[in-house]
């Protein structure tokens, strides 16, 4: 129970720091008038663009913590991240369609399904590849995923490069690519806190099945379960989370990987507490993260995605070498 | 005889309203991207992101009204030392809010619009989002800003002397051959270059210059190698940049015997004039056709 009022405070205290930081840095006092409606131009900036980002951005960490656990449980592979695994590459890829070419269906629809889209597809595709390889090991997993990714990414590039005209849509493309948070009305913030809380459903709802597997595909199997139809559904609910997350904050690379890290270092491997610690690890540290992007170079803002690679980029290696020693 | 005065005077202030400079009249406009943009009244404290809105601001003699603009904006002398909301790495929210402007203008480049015109939006500070694809574009937002800032006298006037300034070099062009040319406007690390094509306003200008385009099937990609460039053996090779870097980049296989080297139709021509849709655009029209017009070897 203190470990998870620890993480509400640290999910809070995130929040409320990111609240403050920008290339303003305001007082939490400034905060609190903005929220109980002042009527300065401050107090508009800070409820209507601020905070909404902010709230957001917290969102999109809570949904990548929960991709990456569910990532790293159906692999049982520590260092399986939707970033690394293809499925950010693959969401970012139907994003791209979705903004560059003129489709008959209307963006607000077309947008999060082809990222979803993306996500599965190439999530599904590094596994397939890793199958035929012949196992489901960190190596084999890794290095189908560095392949698909550059792959995706090239696609990507190539479509940014034919199809812009030079306007807004290109802009937008490259504020994704790099992690750059959207900032969302607040009807659009309560969508997402919707979208996060089914997801946080739905992944507690594979909590003990990814439990089984920990114990290996022939235990699980012993339990009754049928692992290839198991593996498929958590596949399908990992990118449709990722396809969340990438839709409002683009590729955001590492907190994936780290959140679920940092929920096992207390919590033990147990999916569930581990599931929605990573939420709340992960919801802290891109709150952070993205205050980081806002306030550190002023006037400019630097891309989220580039803050948490840079930050998370050592945690893998160091993930990496540590793990290197039990091969 | 009193009453006739008063209803010549009430008549005069009438008139005059349409015309004051000062009028607190909402002026709406429609901008490049189709926004309606409503101004209230005319703009004191103007946010202009990049140069071109910098400079077409400046040219309606705002410079003064000017209190934030990017981090590369040079020109004109005065404007320097204006705060900076954003440069290389993106713009501000924060910083242009901190200014407390009523008129923001940008351009879509470098996430200028994509990170301010929804804020702006939001807290309900006015955003004129303009484009320059054409010569006919960057003299129309002449007008545009001439109007959304009260100042439409001004604002026909700075237009309608670029159109005259761009007749004229067009009328002593007239019939004669157009040379093929080539300007390369930046270098990538990897060699390719990006060079001036149709379909933008840098191209339009070097067309009404006299040019015509020795490289004329580029579409969208700008970048081309630098041997489709000797293969196209262009009457003359523009370099917009320094000299120092042009002279470098002819020491390079191929450049020296290409045709227009030997026949010293090589020459830089100034970013400012060339790459900053604005008035001084048309300056760099002039200077070029003037060019164009002498005789090899001359």
């Amino acid at each position: 129970m203190r470990y998870w009022l620890t993480l509400l405070a640290f999910v809070l205290a995130a929040i409320g720091i990111g609240a403050c930081a920008g290339h303003t840095w305001v007082t939490p006092a400034a905060v609190l008038r903005a929220i109980l409606g002042g009527a300065s131009i401050e107090s508009a900036l800070l409820f209507e663009w601020r905070l909404p980002r902010v709230i957001a951005a917290a969102l999109v960490g809570a949904l990548l913590g929960l991709g990456g656990a569910v990532f790293q449980g159906v692999f049982r592979n520590p260092l399986a991240e939707p970033y690394l695994l293809g499925s950010a590459g693959g969401a970012a890829l139907g994003a791209t369609i979705a903004l560059l070419v003129p489709l008959a269906v209307s963006q607000a629809f077309s947008l999060p399904v082809l990222a979803f889209a993306g996500a599965w597809g190439a999530t599904l595709l590094v596994i397939g590849v890793s199958r035929a390889a012949g196992a489901l090991d960190v190596p084999t997993l890794l290095l189908s995923g560095v392949a698909v990714s550059a792959v995706l990414g090239a696609l990507r590039s190539f479509l940014m490069l034919a199809l812009s005209d030079e306007t807004v849509s290109l802009q937008v493309v490259l504020s994704w690519v790099l992690g750059g948070m959207q900032t969302p009305t607040w009807i659009g913030v309560g969508g997402l806190a919707i979208v996060t809380a089914v997801a946080l459903a739905a992944c507690l709802a594979l909590a003990s099945g990814l439990d089984k597997l920990g114990l290996g595909e022939t235990m699980a199997t012993a339990f009754g379960m049928d692992v290839g139809r198991f593996v498929a559904l958590a596949v399908l609910v990992g990118s449709a989370t990722v396809a969340a997350s990438v839709t409002v904050g683009g590729l955001v690379g590492f907190v994936g990987l780290a959140a679920p890290h940092i929920a096992r270092w207390r919590l033990g491997p147990l999916h569930r507490s581990v599931i929605p610690a990573s939420a709340a690890i992960g919801a802290g540290l891109v709150a952070l993260a993205d205050a980081i992007a806002r306030s550190a170079l002023p006037p400019a803002e630097i891309p989220l995605g580039l803050v948490t690679a840079v930050a998370g980029g050592p945690f893998f290696l160091f993930l990496l070498a540590r793990s290197r020693k039990k091969w | 005889m009193a009453l006739v005065k008063h209803i010549v005077a009430a008549a005069l202030v009438a008139a005059a309203i349409p015309f004051g400079g000062a009028s607190a009249e909402p002026v709406s406009i429609v901008d490049a991207l189709g926004r309606e943009v409503v101004v209230p009244a005319p703009p004191k404290r103007i946010v202009t992101v990049f140069s071109s809105n910098t400079e077409l601001i400046a040219a309606l003699g705002l410079a003064d009204r000017i209190v934030g603009i990017d981090a590369m904006t040079r020109y004109p002398p005065e404007i320097v030392s204006k705060p900076h909301v954003g440069g290389r790495l993106g713009f501000s929210v924060d910083t242009v809010v901190a200014q407390r402007p009523d008129l923001v203008i940008v351009t879509p480049a470098r996430q200028a619009a994509n990170q301010l015109v929804e804020p702006m939006r939001r807290l309900g500070i006015p955003v004129i989002v303009l484009m320059s694809r054409t010569m006919t574009e960057v003299i129309a937002n002449v007008r545009l800003l001439g109007k959304a800032t009260s100042q439409s006298g001004t604002g026909e006037s700075v237009a309608r002397a670029m159109e005259t300034r761009i007749d004229t070099v067009q009328k002593k062009n007239a019939g004669r051959t157009r040379p093929r040319v080539v300007m390369i406007t930046g270098q990538l690390g990897n060699g390719l270059m990006l060079v001036a094509r149709p379909n933008t306003y840098t191209g339009d200008a070097m067309r009404i210059a006299g040019a015509d385009f020795a490289l004329p099937t580029l579409r969208t990609l700008a970048q081309v190698s630098p041997e489709a460039i000797l293969a196209s053996a262009p009457d003359v090779v523009l370099f917009a940049g320094r000299q120092e870097d042009f002279d470098d980049l002819l020491t390079r296989p191929g450049w020296r015997d290409l045709r227009a080297v030997r026949a010293g139709r090589a020459w830089t021509v100034p970013r400012a004039e060339w790459l900053i849709p604005g008035p001084r655009t048309v300056d760099g029209i002039e200077r070029l056709a003037e060019r164009l017009r002498q005789p090899e070897g001359s």
